[in-house]
């Protein structure tokens, strides 16, 4: 009766719903949006049971933006005048709604419960930063707050018990640009008003701006910098330095981190920065929290495989963006640091292996390709996998920055665990491939054959300098063994030098000529969405 | 008993009207209408005209 | 001045990587050994049986089949590499010494292997993971990495004698050569230099790219010359500059800055004598490769480096070259595409100008010496406004 009931309104409704619009060419995706900004005349319509899916994952996340204002009133509204970073959150909801079009099913119901992990972790994480940030007042943390460089994993920092690792340009600089692409051009100018050249990865440039305009918040006693990912992301840490002011220890790990000796070298470097982190805080390092620390990690890490399997095949609900986004601040930034993310984690499998069983498609008859992304994504166009499936039935399985570290980690042994820990380090965000040695670049079409994939997409970051260096091998490779290859050109954080719809135009033109393909949603293969957050 | 129906109803019609206001302002997009075209326009006036101390040190 | 004797024989020596000495000594039965980078000691390429070639692609005016492979985004230092290579330039090479000093000479070493450009038996190819820090963790490393990836397979792959005996041999020859460069540029200290900063770049490069056993009596000849060679009646230049940055291996670029009315007195950037020609001193109880390790840490200043300690070691550096040259001014240029250049342009010039007060110029420029027009108008605003700051009284 229920049932029925649904069936009933679902079909009545089913003219709002953009894939049945696409289908029967009564609009699409676009139909609903006001040109060029992004905002929609009305959320998604997804059928009765998905769209009150989408509607109590909207709730919670309201909720959890809710107590992180009450649990921090003050730093809050202090937080929102003073960075012009902070004034980007806004756009959140916005950005969810984006990033999970044409959800339907099990693939939402695993999207919402990844990304509300992640505000869950984030809007705690902003009110504590913004609670004990020194610019803002301060706070009763502020000195056992230990500020580190994003790319370096915190876990190892789990060893002092009475320390918080922040990872220092998340809020500022990282997430922020997956919400608003106009944010980082701002720090961006700051950067090249004092001389940065345009060429120079934006991310870092963004980086050097934030520095330069003062716009860190101001927490801890000393600061932890890295050689990850990349040469531009070094240089920046010495305005970083000078700015914050505060005593730092680059942590320098192996770059060609395969060759023997590197380990060795990179498990030292974690020595060194523990000793300076005791003797700046005067705390003691204890291994029994690391090792608590680290069996979440690890547990995280062994379903993470588990999740691999599945996704190797077609039945695997985890897909796109929901898989991607998780898994970067999953690792990144909650790092075994953040039992809820072990929740969701077995939540997720559970509904993955349901799926797996009872043969479950995600996007039912729609993907055309399976697609491997490769190179370091653009930031500033998060939904981009979600674009790629909604338009031309590209289903992006996996990207390359979810293959970072996912060793074990030695959970009694204190010396196994250190070079454990320096090699699941080593496999950071885009270091591991994009400048860790040939091989682990080259590594990219086992990782496509593995998952079955017949595309790679190409991440061309016009500012990469380790991706830039091997275009025409690539190339040359992928045409050898048979893959569909399209470099998709983009420039990480700074969306005015390649817009979105520019990077759109590289997947268009391949799939429209070189494929002979028609796109499932004709209203998304061109829009203006250069006023969009 | 009555009592009880009484409370469940009026949870029930709070409940109702909670989920109606919610539900309104989530198809219609309300939130990010107003954070679009209100909120952010605000502050991003105040952030431009902000004095900063930009510099190297 | 009176022209030096062997400055053509010099330039010419430059116009291409295998020059007449490259080929004599590989006739010879020399091993010729490439490398790109300070960070790979060339002190250890010029054991006995082998020599060092820091490669450079001279002439390179078009780079069109390299950026196919690296796409024109990339440093065009690495780019004409590659390009010159494709060309066969470098076919005279047993092998290459590179290190992953930026991600483009990675990308770059990698087509080395990948795409075989270098048609000569049994070439090779290996990389070492260089440090970014002074202290000992790095030292250690470097050292570990040195051995495994330049002196192992120098012994085992082209027999090499690699003995602390035939290390320490090497260090006398590589001292001599910098006791020679060292005097030759001191003379640039002078207020009426007998040399000017073109020459001496072409005497410097001659000593990286030729073979140094076969390069010596030239230089032992030309600072004869110089010790008594009459320098003009009058210093020529209006000013006198440190030149700092990239690589810098075209004698060109120094004479454009010079042709402005600027002597580039002093070499700081990659390919020049600042670091490069000190002399190696082996400490007590130290085998010759630890001392060749430490050396080669301690001098290096790239930009690549990380802790505080290095980062102002390569600032002062600067600052006490102005002193000791008497220079007028710093002249920061950085390769296009450089990323480390490119941010430690910006904090020198910072430094440079806000903290130790000394004028700066930064400038971008391609690998190839284009744009000369737009370089030339930079350098003559600079050197006049060192004039006019000269005029004032420093004011």
């Amino acid at each position: 009766m229920f049932d029925k009931a649904i069936a009933a309104i679902d079909k009545k409704l089913q003219r709002f719903d953009p894939i049945w619009m696409a289908e029967n060419g009564k609009g699409g995706q676009r139909t609903r949006y006001y040109d060029k900004t992004g905002v929609a005349k009305y959320r998604e319509w997804r059928g009765v049971r998905d769209t009150m899916v989408d509607y109590v994952a909207w709730l919670k996340n309201l909720a959890s933006m809710a107590r992180m204002v009450a649990s921090a009133p003050i730093p809050c509204l202090k937080g929102f005048w003073e960075y012009r970073w902070m004034g980007s959150y806004l756009g959140t909801f916005m950005f969810i709604d984006r990033l999970f079009e044409g959800y339907r099913g099990y693939e939402l119901k695993i999207a919402h419960l990844n990304m509300h992990a992640i505000v869950h972790s984030l809007t705690r994480k902003i009110a504590l930063i913004l609670s004990n940030d020194r610019r803002l007042g301060g706070g009763p943390l502020t000195d056992v707050m230990v500020p580190m460089d994003e790319v370096l994993p915190p876990l190892f920092m789990t060893g002092f018990k009475e320390l918080v690792a922040i990872p220092l340009q998340l809020l500022p600089e990282f997430i922020v640009c997956d919400i608003d692409q106009h944010n980082n051009p701002y720090y961006i100018d700051v950067a090249e008003s004092f001389g940065l050249p345009a060429d120079v990865c934006s991310r870092c440039a963004a980086e050097t701006g934030v520095a330069m305009d003062d716009a860190f918040p101001l927490i801890g006693k000393a600061m932890v910098s890295t050689n990850m990912p990349c040469n531009a992301s070094e240089a920046t840490s010495m305005f970083q330095r000078r700015r914050i002011g505060m005593p730092d220890f680059p942590a320098t790990l192996a770059m060609m981190h395969n060759e023997p000796g590197g380990n060795k070298f990179s498990t030292q470097v974690l020595k060194d920065c523990i000793a300076f982190i005791e003797k700046e805080y005067g705390v003691k390092y204890d291994w029994d929290n690391l090792f608590k620390h680290a069996a979440l990690m690890n547990e995280q890490n062994r379903i993470e495989l588990e999740k691999w399997d599945i996704m190797k095949t077609p039945y695997s609900s985890l897909v796109g963006i929901a898989e991607t986004l998780y898994r970067l601040y999953q690792w990144a930034a909650a790092n075994g640091q953040e039992k809820y993310f072990n929740k969701v984690d077995r939540k997720v499998i559970k509904i993955m292996r349901k799926s797996y069983s009872e043969k479950y498609i995600p996007f039912p008859g729609k993907t055309r390709h399976r697609a491997f992304l490769w190179g370091p994504s653009a930031v500033y166009y998060t939904d981009f996998p979600t674009w790629t499936q909604n338009c031309w039935g590209i289903n992006i399985v996996l990207n390359m920055d979810s293959t970072m570290g996912h060793n074990m980690i030695n959970t009694s042994d204190p010396e196994l665990a250190i070079e454990d820990l320096a090699k699941f380090t080593e496999k950071a965000v885009m270091r591991h491939h994009a400048v860790g040695g040939w091989d682990n670049f080259n590594a990219v079409w086992e990782w496509a054959k593995n998952f079955n994939c017949d595309m790679v997409l190409y991440n061309d970051n016009i500012a990469c300098k380790g991706t830039l260096g091997v275009h025409a091998v690539m190339e040359e490779q992928a045409r050898d063994l048979g893959f569909h290859f399209i470099f998709v050109e983009h420039d990480l954080q700074d969306s005015r030098t390649v817009s979105r719809q520019a990077m759109r135009n590289c997947i268009n033109g391949y799939m429209s000529v070189v494929l002979g393909e028609e796109p499932l949603d004709p209203t998304i293969v061109e829009f203006d969405d250069s006023d969009a957050y | 008993m009555k009592t009880v129906a009484k409370i469940g109803g009026k949870v029930a019609l709070t409940a109702l009207i909670a989920f109606v206001g919610t539900f309104t302002l989530y198809i219609t997009n309300g939130e990010n209408k107003l954070i679009y075209y209100v909120i952010r326009p605000l502050l991003n006036k105040h952030y431009d005209n902000q004095v900063r101390d930009r510099r190297i040190v | 001045m009176k022209d030096l004797k062997h400055l053509i024989y010099f330039e010419n020596l430059l116009q291409d990587a295998q020059n007449e000495l490259v080929t004599k000594a590989v006739e010879n039965g020399d091993k010729a050994l490439g490398y790109n980078c300070y960070y790979i000691p060339e002190v250890l390429l010029n054991l006995e049986g082998c020599f060092s070639s820091r490669l450079r692609a001279p002439n390179c005016t078009s780079t069109d089949i390299a950026n196919y492979y690296m796409t024109n985004r990339t440093c065009p230092y690495a780019r004409s590499i590659l390009e010159r290579a494709i060309e066969g330039g470098y076919n005279y090479l047993s092998c290459l010494f590179g290190a992953e000093s930026c991600a483009t000479i990675e990308r770059l070493e990698e087509h080395f292997f990948v795409i075989n450009p270098v048609k000569h038996d049994g070439f090779f190819v290996t990389q070492i993971d260089p440090p970014m820090k002074g202290d000992q963790t790095n030292l250690d490393y470097y050292k570990a990495e040195l051995e495994l990836k330049v002196v192992g397979p120098m012994r085992d792959r082209l027999g090499i004698d690699t003995s602390d005996a035939a290390m320490r041999k090497a260090i006398e020859l590589h001292n001599e050569i910098s006791r020679i460069i060292t005097e030759i540029g001191n003379m640039r200290k002078l207020d009426n230099p007998p040399i000017t900063g073109y020459e001496f770049h072409v005497i410097n490069l001659v000593t990286q790219v030729c073979p140094q056993r076969l390069i010596l009596p030239y230089l032992q000849e030309t600072l004869e010359e110089l010790r008594t060679r009459k320098p003009e009646e009058k210093f020529p230049f209006r000013s006198r500059v440190v030149l700092m940055g990239s690589e810098v291996d075209d004698p060109e670029f120094t004479k454009l800055i010079e042709m402005c009315g600027a002597m580039v007195v002093a070499d700081r950037y990659c390919f020049g004598s600042i670091p490069g020609r000190e002399e190696i001193e082996i400490l007590d109880g130290e085998s010759a490769f630890d001392a060749i390790c430490r050396h080669y840490l301690h001098w290096n200043q790239c930009a690549r480096f990380m802790d505080g300690m290095k980062i102002d070691q390569r600032h002062e550096v600067v600052k006490q070259l102005v002193e000791d040259y008497k220079a007028d001014g710093i002249i920061v240029e950085n390769m296009k595409f450089c990323e480390f250049w490119s941010y430690e342009k910006v904090l020198a010039n910072h430094i440079f100008t806000n903290e130790y007060h000394i004028p700066c110029c930064t400038i971008e420029k391609e690998y190839a010496l284009g744009a000369m027009g737009q370089l030339r108008t930079r350098f003559q605003a600079f050197i006049e406004s060192l004039e006019i700051k000269s005029i004032q009284g420093g004011n």
